[in-house]
C-alpha cells in the first residue's frame, strides 16, 4: 500500500517512549521501549485496574504535572473502564483544575469492543488513527482475555480454531507494533488454575493461577509479564479504633515483574530480569511503598 | 463473524460476493484482513473499487472511537445512584446502586438476598418512582410480599398500586430463556417497560447462578460462554441504558475453608461491587433474628471488607410511627 511522505513521516517519526513510564515496577533500565508489550495479569482484586489507572494518567497528565502527555487509545473489552475513578486519580494529581483534567482526558479515545471478531476490525480500523496522530504512542487493552470463553465454545473441538481469532489479533498487533513503534499494555484476568497438587493453605491463591494460558502468538508477544497478586492482610486491629480511612486501606499488592528482552547480540537468547515491588492504593491512586 | 452478503455496501454486487467465496473471501473479517492487491487481481476486479468497499465494510462494523472527555461529560449527566432504602446498605455502596455497573449480593440460603432484591424493588418503586424489572429464576417472588412491604410505606392503595405496576417481573428457569429475556430487552423492552412517567432504571436479576451453576463443570465450555454472554449482555444494558444491574449469587467454600461468592473465578471480575451476607451470629441464638451483616469484598471506591450490620424487616417496618410531620391518613372506605 502506497502511503504519502506525511504519513511515511508519522509512522517513523520518534513516538514518545514509555521506558520512564514507572520506574518501581520495571528493573533497570527496563521499562517499555517502542514495539514492546507489558502484560498486567492476577486474579480478581490484585490492584490489576488500579495499576493501569495509575500508568495511564501517568500518560495523559501534563509535563508539568508529571506526566508525558501523550495519546492514548483505551480498548475496552469488559465493559469495566470506570471513568469516575479515572478521574478522580486525574483531580488528585491537577489539584482540581477543570480546563486541564480537560485536556487530559482529550489525550484519551476509548472503544467499546463486544467480542474477537470485533476487535479485529477495530484494530484494522485503529491503524488509521496511528498514521494520522503522531502523538499516539499507548495502545490499552482491558482485558485481552475477555473472550476467551466465547471463542473457545464457538471453536469446537479443535483447539486451532479456538484460538484462532485471538491469534489473528496478536499478529495484526504484532505488525502495528512494528510498523507505527507504539507501545501496548493488556490486563489479562487469571482464569485457569493449573493444579500443582496440594497446595499449601495460605498461598492458595496467586501460585496456583499465574500460568499462562492464551494463545501461543499472544505470548510470543509479551516481553513484560507483572504478575499482580495480594498479600495477606495485615492485621492492625490496634490501629482502626481511631484510625482513619487511611490506615485502613493497609491491603499491600506485589507485582512481580518478568522482562525479557533480546539481548544485541544474538536474537536467540533472551535475558530475563526480575522486580518486585508493592504497592497499596489510596485515594488518590497506587503509592508504592 | 459477519457473513458476506450482496448489498451490505455499495459496490457489493452479487458477482462480487461469488468470485470472493471463491476465492475464500467469506466474512468481513476477511476481506479487511487481507491483502487488496492480490486480492483485486485474483477476483479480476480494480484495485480501487475494492479498497473503497473495504474502507465501508470496517466503518460499518467496528466500534466507534470516543474522546475521554466526551465520554466523561456523557458519564457526568446520565449516572444516577440510586439508594438501596437500607443506610446501612448504602454506606458500604458509597450511597447506592451507581447506574452502568453490575454489583452483586452473595450468600448462602436464607442469608436474605432475595429479601434485599425486594426491598430495593420496592423502594425504587415507590419512593424514587422509577420501573423496575425483576427477573425471577428461583421462583421466590410473590406479588404479597411486594404487598406487605408497600404497606408499610403508605396506606394508600391507589399509589400501591402504582407502585407494583412499576414493578415488571420475569419468571424464567433456564440460561435460553434468560438470554433471550435480557437480549430483547437491550433491543427495545426496556423502553417499552417504561411506564407510569418513571425509566427503568434498575434490572435484578435474582439469581443469576440458579440459572448458570448447572451447566457449569465438567470439560464442557458451553456453561462458561453462556456465563460470559449473560455477563456482556447485563454490562452493555446497564451501560447503554443507564441503568443499575443487581444480581444475586450463591456461595461456596475455597481451598482454605473460607466463604466465598460462587460461579468461579471467571465471573468475579464480571461485577463491579460484591456483597457477601451472612447471618449474624449472636451469643444467646435467637432463631428467627433477622439482623444480617453485609461485607463488602469488591469495590472500586471503598477499602474493601468493611462490614455493616442490618436488620432484614428494615424494609417493612411501619414508617407512621417514624414521623410526626405524616398527616394521618384517612381509611379508605373501599
Amino acid at each position: 500500500m502506497t502511503e504519502s511522505g506525511a504519513q511515511l513521516f508519522a509512522r517513523l517519526e520518534a513516538r514518545r517512549s514509555l521506558k520512564d513510564v514507572e520506574p518501581r515496577l520495571f528493573p533497570e533500565d527496563g521499562g517499555p521501549d517502542h514495539g514492546e508489550v507489558v502484560e498486567l495479569y492476577g486474579t480478581e482484586g490484585t490492584g490489576k485496574t488500579e495499576l493501569l489507572y495509575h500508568l495511564l494518567c501517568r500518560c495523559v497528565l501534563p509535563v508539568a504535572c508529571g506526566g508525558l502527555e501523550v495519546d492514548v487509545v483505551f480498548v475496552d473489552t469488559d465493559y469495566s473502564l470506570d471513568m469516575l475513578r479515572l478521574v478522580s486519580i486525574l483531580d488528585s494529581r491537577l489539584n482540581a483544575d477543570e480546563a486541564a483534567l480537560r485536556s487530559c482526558l482529550s489525550r484519551l479515545l476509548v472503544v467499546h469492543c463486544s467480542s474477537s471478531s470485533q476487535l479485529l476490525l477495530t484494530l484494522h480500523f485503529l491503524e488509521t488513527s496511528l498514521s494520522s496522530r503522531p502523538g499516539l504512542a499507548l495502545l490499552l487493552i482491558d482485558s485481552i482475555s475477555a473472550f476467551y470463553w466465547l471463542d473457545r465454545c464457538e471453536g469446537g473441538a479443535s483447539v486451532a480454531k479456538q484460538e484462532e481469532k485471538l491469534s489473528k489479533c496478536a499478529v495484526l498487533l504484532g505488525r502495528l507494533l512494528r510498523d507505527y513503534r507504539i507501545t501496548v499494555f493488556a490486563t489479562c484476568h487469571a482464569i485457569r488454575r493449573s493444579w500443582s497438587g496440594p497446595s499449601s493453605s495460605s498461598s492458595s491463591s496467586s501460585s496456583d493461577y499465574d500460568r499462562p494460558y492464551l494463545c501461543h502468538p499472544w505470548q510470543r508477544l509479551v516481553t513484560h509479564r507483572l504478575l499482580c497478586s495480594r498479600q495477606e492482610a495485615a492485621n492492625n486491629m490496634a490501629a482502626t479504633a481511631g484510625g482513619s480511612k487511611e490506615q485502613r486501606r493497609r491491603q499491600v499488592f506485589t507485582v512481580h515483574c518478568t522482562s525479557s528482552s533480546s539481548s544485541s547480540s544474538s536474537s536467540s537468547s533472551r535475558t530475563k530480569t526480575y522486580r518486585s515491588s508493592s504497592f497499596c492504593v489510596t485515594d488518590g491512586g497506587v503509592e508504592f511503598i | 463473524m459477519v457473513v458476506l452478503r450482496e448489498g451490505m455496501c455499495p459496490g457489493l454486487d452479487e458477482d462480487l460476493v461469488r468470485d470472493l467465496r471463491a476465492a475464500d473471501i467469506k466474512t468481513v473479517e476477511d476481506v479487511v484482513s487481507s491483502d487488496i492487491e492480490e486480492l483485486a487481481q485474483r477476483c479480476s476486479v480494480s484495485y480501487k473499487a475494492l479498497f473503497a468497499i473495504r474502507r465501508v465494510l470496517l466503518a460499518q462494523h467496528t466500534a466507534f472511537p470516543v474522546s475521554g472527555a466526551d465520554l466523561y461529560e456523557e458519564l457526568l449527566s446520565s449516572t444516577a445512584i440510586l439508594s438501596t432504602g437500607n443506610p446501612s446498605l448504602d454506606k458500604l455502596l458509597d450511597s447506592g446502586l451507581y447506574t452502568g455497573e453490575i454489583t452483586e449480593l452473595s450468600g448462602g440460603p436464607g442469608s436474605g438476598k432475595s429479601q434485599v432484591c425486594f426491598g430495593v424493588a420496592v423502594h425504587i418503586s415507590y419512593q424514587l418512582k422509577q420501573s423496575v424489572i425483576f427477573i425471577d429464576t428461583t421462583g421466590g417472588l410473590t406479588a404479597s410480599r411486594l404487598l406487605q412491604m408497600l404497606q408499610a410505606e403508605t396506606s394508600n392503595t391507589e399509589e400501591q398500586m402504582e407502585a407494583l405496576q412499576r414493578i415488571q417481573i420475569f419468571r424464567l428457569f433456564n440460561i435460553f430463556s434468560l438470554l433471550d429475556c435480557l437480549y430483547s430487552l437491550r433491543s427495545g423492552g426496556l423502553q417499552q417497560a417504561s411506564v407510569g412517567g418513571g425509566s427503568v432504571k434498575a434490572v435484578i436479576v435474582d439469581s443469576v447462578s440458579a440459572v448458570i451453576s448447572p451447566l457449569l463443570g465438567g470439560k464442557q465450555n458451553e456453561g462458561m460462554s453462556l456465563m460470559i454472554q449473560v455477563a456482556g449482555v447485563l454490562k452493555t444494558m446497564a451501560k447503554d441504558f443507564n441503568v443499575a444491574a443487581l444480581v444475586t449469587n450463591h456461595v461456596t467454600r475455597s481451598g482454605s475453608g473460607e466463604v466465598q461468592p460462587g460461579l468461579g473465578v471467571s465471573w468475579s471480575h464480571i461485577p463491579r461491587t460484591r456483597i457477601l451476607l451472612e447471618r449474624v451470629e449472636r451469643a444467646a441464638p435467637v432463631s428467627h433474628s433477622s439482623m444480617r451483616s453485609a461485607t463488602l469484598i469488591k469495590s472500586s471506591r471503598q477499602p474493601c471488607h468493611i462490614k455493616e450490620e442490618f436488620d432484614l424487616q428494615w424494609w417493612s417496618r411501619s414508617k407512621e410511627a417514624s414521623s410526626g410531620k405524616r398527616k394521618l391518613d384517612e381509611t379508605d372506605s373501599g
